[in-house]
């Protein structure tokens, strides 16, 4: 008896002062604001072009699965060196095949017509920051191409 | 000889960038190095005015780049040690003033003489901090555990990452401040290395002592009892390749250490 008293008392106790932990601290909310900043920083992904990329994503993969688009989440987390994109899509449930064969046959058409102007939109929405993205690989494809391109004519 | 020129930056002003050039340059000099520091702020220095050499200057890296003066002439020797040198920034000129390629000669130049070239970088990612940047092979990256300044050491350390010339990068946590720490008010030194990732030179606590050391313009690294100087000795030592133990600021801090100190104080007193 003696014993559990003590053990009861000391557990109030810890816990009034455990209390302030349960709430996030000062120090957590810097960590966890800075970590979404830094991502934003270094991706050159504003807020504006994530939600297009979740609104993009949300069209390509109903066509598979039924999903809760106003839960899915999409974030940048640092893995180590590495940065990750994940997604978290709470899946309802799968279409069956005939259903995703369907929408793909009806989209084959409109499709393409649809990514393209997507792809004008973005350009058009910020094209620097679209184009600093996609840069680093472009430019590298065309010097390649005139690499070659001057080998040839020697 | 070729001397190692090392950048000290920061993105975010007020970090402390001048008084660890400072503190670094002299604590090198100390260990008997040869050491010259660069204040590439120009328009706004105050490398001078933390070492005291505030009335000596009498050229400045602009006299040496618009050749009004030989570069040995522009070096400012520092009162106390023969070792240690300043190139002061001109106050009346602006960061155009100095180009990258003038920047990168002065420290070719350098090299030959001295062990340690310390270039102290204007706030800022303009072309101060181009210049800055353009004659090192490694940098220091000043911060201290408040979101702004780490931020701003993350753009930084972008930057330096797409220099080739830059050969390696550590990170100096400065201003720390182990009872907030504890009390998880404020950032801890491994939240800070983990959103950064990356490696660390030193941590320097919370220290009221820079401020009458700045007044003194007398780096703390000659006060032999000051907690930051030590960890600034201890940042020389890494530079140096030595491998010195982060300083546990906790226990250093606590009211124990303080107890002792004092005792020791007295200890030292009566000797007297």
């Amino acid at each position: 008896m003696g014993e559990n008293i003590f053990t009861d008392i000391y557990n109030k106790v810890m816990g009034f002062f455990r209390q302030t932990d349960a709430e996030e601290t000062a120090k957590d909310t810097a960590c966890n604001r800075l970590r979404v900043v830094l991502m934003q920083d270094r991706t050159n992904l504003n807020p504006q072009l994530l939600e297009k990329m979740r609104k993009e994503l949300i069209e390509l993969l109903s066509k598979y699965v039924e999903m809760d688009k106003e839960a899915l989440e999409l974030n940048f987390e640092q893995e180590g060196e590495q940065m990750a994109l994940m997604l978290s899509i709470p899946v309802l449930r799968a279409r069956p095949e005939e259903e995703i064969e369907k929408a793909l046959a009806e989209e084959v058409k409109p499709e393409e017509d649809a990514d393209e102007s997507c792809e004008d939109a973005v350009v058009d929405e910020n094209p620097e920051e679209d184009e600093a993205a996609e840069e680093t690989e472009s430019e590298e494809e065309i010097h390649e191409e005139d690499e070659n391109k001057s080998e040839d004519n020697e | 000889m070729t001397g190692r020129v090392i950048v000290i930056t920061s993105g975010k002003g007020g970090v402390g960038k001048t008084t660890t050039n400072a503190n670094i340059g002299t604590a090198l000099a100390r260990q008997g190095k040869k050491v010259v520091m660069i204040d590439t702020d120009l328009g706004l220095r105050n490398l001078d005015l933390l070492l005291g050499l505030e009335n000596r200057i009498v050229y400045t890296i602009v006299d040496v780049v618009e050749k009004r003066c030989k570069l040995k002439q522009a070096l400012v020797k520092d009162k106390k040690n023969p070792n240690l040198c300043l190139l002061a920034a001109a106050q009346t000129k602006d960061k155009s003033a100095v180009t990258e390629e003038q920047l990168k000669e002065i420290c070719e130049e350098l090299k030959k003489d001295f062990d340690f070239i310390l270039v102290d970088c204007p706030a800022g990612i303009e072309q101060g901090f181009q210049n800055a940047v353009a004659g090192a092979s490694e940098a220091i990256v000043v911060t201290t555990p408040e979101m702004s300044a780490v931020r701003d050491a993350d753009r930084i350390i972008g930057l330096l990452e797409a220099k080739e010339e830059i050969q390696s990068y550590k990170l100096l946590l400065n201003r720390v401040r182990p009872n907030l720490i504890k009390s998880k008010d404020m950032m801890s030194i491994d939240d800070v290395v983990e959103l950064l990732s990356v490696d660390l030179i030193g941590i320097i606590p919370e220290d009221t002592g820079i401020i009458s050391s700045t007044n003194k313009g007398e780096p703390i690294v000659n006060d032999d009892k000051s907690l930051a100087g030590r960890a600034y000795k201890n940042v020389a030592q890494r530079i140096m390749g030595n491998d010195v133990p982060l300083m546990d600021l906790e226990a250093e801090t606590s009211v124990v250490a303080k107890f002792k100190k004092f005792l020791a104080g007295l200890v030292g007193k009566e000797k007297q």
